[in-house]
């Protein structure tokens, strides 16, 4: 009787192994585990091709929650009104006052008639609309405009934005910013880096328009700074917002830059 | 057994019913609905009077009365037992009275208290029969067809009535007829009576006229007329009694003898649909109300079911142990009959309950009702849940956020004053999407405007820098002014008109600001903050 069994003929150590496979098929399991099944599977909303092609996604992730830092408050609306009126449904918008005018988000492509706004005073409320909001099958979006959000209720409406499969925007304004403020007082307040439930992080800041003279505004810029990305890397453009043609384009020669590997997940602190 | 009201026996009768041939009394057999019993059946009233109902009230002890002041006289309008015993008597004046008992507790009358009390008797009155009304000043009116039987016998239930009022310190006579008027006659003059259907002529006859409250002229003269007792009003020719005194008097006739029954107005209509329970032990735990309450949803969404109709607005009534009723009542946007939808509406007021000693009674009842076809179960596709089924979830969402928060969509409206560009509509209401004007237009607006003090080189041009308290900012570019005349054809004073401004500050953002009114040399002029750009 021999001491050890001998290994059986067909161990898989004897074959040579499928490292990248492996690897696929372990980030892809990662995936599922972290997003909740399903819900990944619908279409990303698409912000512009360059960007695009740098979110691990393909664009703005459906059924989870992506932070809009309002460096300027109004950049930031549009910025959330252009993704909110791209889910094609019908969409939330949660704040204690609520002040989105249909007239200017028309030209965002987000229809009155797609648009539900809800006043909520308290916080608490604000936060129960927006998981009640973002756990519906029938909303397509949910926008939350709140200033102030613990990691615990974060956390609980990506959970809920992945069970309903809605796109959520938490729109921060910075209380020092409301008063139709320059964008130099968020920098050193907010600057992003605290930890978050969040699939991504924007801050959204507004740009002095470029040609045009003392007597033409011209079409709005941007300063759009990706600061988190689950799965992806921070990066930041600089966009023009084109009403006509109703799209993003981005400046600059960081455009046309060959784009590096899919960026590897940073590990969560 | 029913349809033989309906239509005469034939041969139809012998061959099974075919499924399309249900009449309207079946569908309603099925729902376990009283609905008009049989067309025979005589309707039935029973009347409580409480004739201390105002020193009842207020718990008063010993000679106790309440005074009015009519035509510059103090009058008496109720007195307790006490003082009734000692000779005194509504109608007397104020000075008489104490005069007669020097030691009486006199009061101002609070008419509309006692009013309002007596409609909460009568809300408690719906444990007997949902049709329950207040009959002012002291007594209360039932219909109580068909609801006898449940207590024993009408002996049963008018002995039941007056025990349970008394245990709670309330004097009540009551009486029961075919007809309103005479049973509340009755029970004035011979509290305790029952009279069998048709026989009501007969039994007011020997009473006085008082008992059917006549108006004080008209009771008067028949009385100088010799007509004291209802019986002898009641074999007067009838044309002549009527050119007399009009057809008041024969009206008040008619309603108590039953030839003309005036109906009872019930407080409440009944409900179509309803579900109730009685408990013999009384609820008073929150776990207990909310088992209740799922029972009661279930029956009532069957019933809804059943009939093909889904419910606006549900009712909860509670009615205590000590006599009160609590009310909650939810609403929904489109009719619904999920009992888990309407238990998620229910959930966070179910705390706003008292139970206090207990919930003997809990009734649920769908008050506004509209055709609901049964949602067609579909499988789920390949993108998820099918249209309808996202409809119905987005409906209940806003059902559940409308019950604690203000929700609402925003209509276009034909107006070019920014504020008055969008009106606020319900939730459910359909938008129908507008073309808006050509000038860029910002994406917030503020509620209110923010008064800024402005810089301009001259007064007519875009201002190159704003100013807001302590903060300043330099103004990179503007477009404008676009003038906004106020709308000369809408009524009342008119604010004056606005000059728009779109300009872009040195960090970017973009501000709608504007001038109200005209420039006038040596005055600042006023400028607002009104909307933000992207």
């Amino acid at each position: 009787m021999p001491l050890y069994p001998a290994p059986p003929p067909e161990s898989p150590f004897d074959q040579p192994l499928d490292r990248p496979a492996v690897l696929a098929a372990l980030q892809a399991r990662i995936r599922r585990l972290e997003r909740g099944g399903a819900a990944a599977e619908a279409a990303p909303i698409p912000l512009c091709d360059a960007i695009d092609r740098h979110l691990p996604a393909g664009g703005l992730a459906r059924a989870g929650l992506h932070e809009v830092m309002a460096a300027e408050p109004g950049a930031a609306a549009g910025f959330c009104a252009m993704a909110l009126a791209r889910t094609e449904g019908t969409v939330l918008w949660i704040a204690a006052e609520p002040d989105a005018w249909p007239p200017g988000l028309s030209r965002f492509g987000l229809s009155a008639a797609n648009l539900v706004l809800v006043q909520a005073r308290r916080p608490a409320d604000a936060l129960w609309a927006m998981e009640e909001a973002l756990r519906c099958p029938g909303v397509a979006g949910a926008l939350l405009v709140q200033a102030e959000i613990d990691m615990t209720a974060a956390r609980r409406l990506q959970l809920a934005a992945e069970a309903g499969g809605a796109l959520g925007l938490l729109l921060r304004p910075d209380a020092a910013a409301e008063e139709a403020a320059p964008a130099d007082t968020l920098r050193a307040r907010g600057s992003g880096q605290a930890a978050s439930a969040a699939l991504t992080r924007w801050r959204v800041g507004a740009l002095g328009s470029g040609g045009g003279g003392r007597h033409a505004l011209g079409d709005p810029r941007w300063q759009l700074e990706l600061l988190r990305c689950r799965g992806g890397q921070p990066r930041e453009w600089q966009v023009t917002w084109q009403p006509a043609a109703g799209c993003l384009t981005v400046e600059g020669a960081e455009d046309a830059a060959p784009e590096s590997r899919p960026a590897r997940r940073r590990v969560p602190r | 057994m029913r349809r033989r009201f309906c239509r005469p026996p034939s041969l139809l009768d012998a061959l099974p019913p075919r499924p399309g041939d249900l009449s309207e009394t079946d569908a309603f057999d099925s729902l376990g609905i009283i609905a008009s019993v049989a067309p025979a059946a005589p309707r039935r009233s029973l009347a409580l009077h409480l004739p201390w109902l105002a020193a009842e009230r207020r718990h008063v002890i010993g000679p106790w009365a309440s005074w009015e002041t009519e035509r510059q006289q103090r009058r008496i309008v109720a007195v307790s037992p006490a003082a009734a015993a000692a000779g005194i008597s509504p109608g007397q004046t104020l000075a008489d009275a104490q005069a007669i008992l020097p030691e009486l507790t006199v009061e101002p009358a609070e008419t509309l208290a006692d009013l309002a009390w007596l409609r909460r008797l009568a809300l408690w009155a719906q444990t007997i029969s949902p049709l329950a009304a207040p009959n002012p000043p002291d007594g209360l009116l039932l219909d109580i067809t068909g609801v006898p039987h449940l207590h024993g016998g009408e002996d049963a239930l008018l002995h039941k009535v007056v025990q349970h009022l008394a245990r709670r310190g309330l004097t009540v006579r009551a009486a029961i007829a075919g007809a309103p008027a005479a049973a509340a006659a009755l029970a004035r003059a011979t509290p305790g009576r029952i009279v069998p259907p048709g026989a009501e002529a007969e039994a007011l006859g020997p009473l006085p006229l008082s008992v059917l409250r006549l108006p004080a002229a008209t009771a008067a003269a028949l009385h100088r007329l010799g007509l004291r007792r209802v019986g002898d009003v009641l074999r007067q020719p009838r044309g002549p009694l009527a050119r007399r005194f009009g057809a008041a008097l024969t009206l008040a006739l008619d309603a108590a003898t039953g030839q003309h029954p005036t109906p009872i107005q019930p407080l409440r209509p009944p409900a179509a649909f309803l579900a109730s329970r009685e408990f013999l032990e009384p609820l008073i735990t929150r776990e207990a109300l909310d088992a209740v309450l799922e029972v009661l949803l279930g029956q009532l969404c069957r019933q809804l079911a059943t009939a093909g109709k889904g419910a606006r607005r549900l009712l909860l009534l509670g009615f205590r142990v000590d006599g009160t009723m609590q009310a909650l009542h939810i609403g929904t946007g489109l009719p619904a009959r999920d009992p888990r939808h309407f238990a998620r509406l229910f959930q966070p007021r179910m705390e706003k309950l008292e139970p206090g000693f207990g919930f003997e009674r809990l009734t649920l009842e769908a008050r506004f009702v509209e055709d609901h076809a049964a949602p067609q179960a579909s499988l789920p596709s390949q993108g998820g849940l099918a249209a309808e089924a996202r409809q119905e979830a987005l409906a209940a969402l806003l059902d559940r956020l409308a019950q604690r928060l203000p929700v609402w969509r925003l209509e276009p409206r034909e107006s070019h004053i920014p504020e008055r560009a969008v009106r606020r509509r319900d939730p459910f209401a359909a938008i129908a999407d507008a073309a808006w004007p050509g000038q860029p237009r910002p994406l917030r607006l503020l509620r209110r405007p923010l008064a800024l003090q402005v810089t301009a080189p001259l007064p007519d041009e875009p201002p190159i820098q704003l100013r807001h308290g302590s903060r300043v900012w330099r103004v990179q570019r503007a477009e404008g002014p676009e003038r906004i005349e106020p709308e000369w054809w809408r009524p009342g004073p008119q604010p004056p008109f606005r000059d728009y401004y779109r300009v872009e500050l040195t960090s970017g953002a973009r501000l709608w600001v504007c001038r109200s009114g005209a420039v006038v040399p040596g005055e600042t002029a006023r400028w607002w903050l009104h909307g933000r750009f992207a």
